[in-house]
């Protein structure tokens, strides 16, 4: 055994034992194969290769095929609504308030916040026009600006969007990195329209004085109520194609749990912390905190049961697909 | 399995269906099928290959170990060559309905003959 053969059964750990029993003789024969003679690492490409087909093994052995294109629909959602939040904020930092209030500012806008939303826009565009690896390079400089956004903002002295506006916002750009390969037109536009939406619609309210920005008293009912929107959405989705017999709807409104539960954040502090004053930072993080935990343990546990009632199902009197042998 | 058939999918069915291969020589197929659009590495082929084998529209045909290697080669079921001959139908149709159309508004496109002003007189 040489060393190449060595680092390809150790990347083969990403599968399951028994499959790798099984077939670990057959792939790793296969990459030799493919490997130039004087090859002695395997490729960055083939180790990712291996490890997403150990994953998908694992799904595929725990009975939960439906997760991987549910977490990619809830992808498709998630990049809507960053979209249509980056469309609202982003027009919302165009209209600071009237210089005579003494209010500070940055520039012509509200605050450094209309650079993180100008990256979510054009990721929107890039979305809309480019294949998705190269949409996933826009989400991730978008991402990258909106995190960099506090410790800049604080460095530079100057305003920046509220804790409780970046964080879902982080959250959704998260989870659309994991956008399907190659979505159909209709729904790589998808993302623009809502943006596009939203910055006709916060223009017009901004026109009839009802926007504050961030910091209007709205913000703990604005944010939790585009999260419910969020779920009733995914539940649709959910509840429409399960009649088809597709459970993809399911993962994906459990996978949606955990942005929508952001988003709900000011509105869940503000009902938990005391009843007067304004939400605490102590409150925000704490409410944020225990979101992070729930969200992800809910589909943790959801993907434990369903494998669990795979695992327990009845044998079915069909032979081994590989080698043939009944159970 | 639904149709229509993702491409790789229809590509390692068009592999299988000259004859049964191992992994190693469907990679290499389906390259020179797609003219090297199309390039499948072990992970993914394998994948692929299980949820082929559960649909049953592959089977496993033998095992051989060539030069210590486990080589196991699969081949199209009476399933797949369904599967397959129906998807291929359904391309041809969309391909002739295409054809034809563009036939026509080539047709359609071309410059009318042009004529010396006022005719020949």
């Amino acid at each position: 055994m040489n060393d190449l053969e060595r680092r390809y059964l150790r990347l083969l750990r990403a599968y399951p034992a028994d499959y790798r029993r099984a077939r670990g003789a057959e792939i790793v024969g296969t990459y030799l194969d493919l490997a130039a003679p004087d090859q002695r690492w395997p490729a960055p490409a083939d180790a990712a290769d291996l490890v997403r087909g150990g994953l998908r093994q694992r799904l595929r052995a725990a009975g939960v095929t439906d997760l991987i294109p549910g977490v990619r629909l809830a992808a498709l959602l998630a990049l809507v609504t960053a979209s249509a939040l980056a469309g609202v904020w982003g027009t919302a930092e165009l209209h600071p308030p009237p210089v005579e209030w003494g209010v500070p500012h940055v520039g012509p806008f509200v605050s450094l916040g209309v650079v993180a939303w100008a990256a979510w826009l054009l990721a929107a565009v890039v979305i809309a026009v480019a294949p998705s690896r190269v949409a996933r390079w826009a989400i991730t400089l978008a991402l990258l600006l909106t995190i960099a956004l506090p410790p800049v903002a604080a460095a530079l002295d100057a305003l920046r969007p509220p804790l409780m506006v970046l964080l879902p916002q982080v959250v959704l750009g998260l989870l659309g990195l994991a956008l399907p390969g190659r979505p159909s037109r209709a729904i790589r536009l998808a993302p623009a329209l809502s943006a596009l939406l939203a910055v006709v619609a916060t223009e017009f309210l901004v026109g009839l004085d009802a926007v504050g920005t961030y910091y209007g008293a709205t913000l703990a009912i604005f944010l939790p109520t585009v999260g419910g929107l969020l779920l009733l959405v995914g539940a649709l989705l959910a509840a429409g194609l399960a009649l088809g017999g597709d459970n993809r709807g399911g993962w994906a409104l459990v996978t949606l749990l955990t942005p929508a539960g952001f988003l709900a954040v000011p509105g869940l502090a503000d009902s938990f912390g005391p009843g007067q004053g304004s939400i605490t930072f102590a409150e925000l993080a704490v409410t944020a905190g225990a979101v992070a935990i729930v969200g992800p343990a809910v589909l943790l546990l959801t993907v434990l049961f369903r494998s669990r009632r795979a695992s327990t199902r009845q044998p079915s009197g069909q032979p081994c697909p590989t080698c043939g042998a009944r159970a | 399995m639904d149709t229509p058939l993702r491409e790789p999918t229809f590509l390692i069915l068009t592999a299988l269906a000259a004859q049964p291969m191992h992994g190693y020589g469907l990679i290499g197929e389906v390259a020179a099928l797609s003219d090297n659009r199309v390039s499948l590495r072990p992970g993914t082929l394998y994948g692929a290959l299980d949820r082929l084998v559960d649909a049953r529209l592959v089977e496993v045909d033998r095992e051989e170990v060539v030069d210590g290697r486990l080589r196991r080669y699969y081949r199209l079921s009476p399933g797949g060559e369904t599967t397959l001959s129906a998807e291929t139908e359904r391309l041809r149709r969309n391909v002739e309905a295409a054809t034809i159309r563009l036939s026509k508004r080539t047709r359609a496109a071309l410059p009318t003959t042009p004529r010396t002003a006022g005719g020949l007189a």
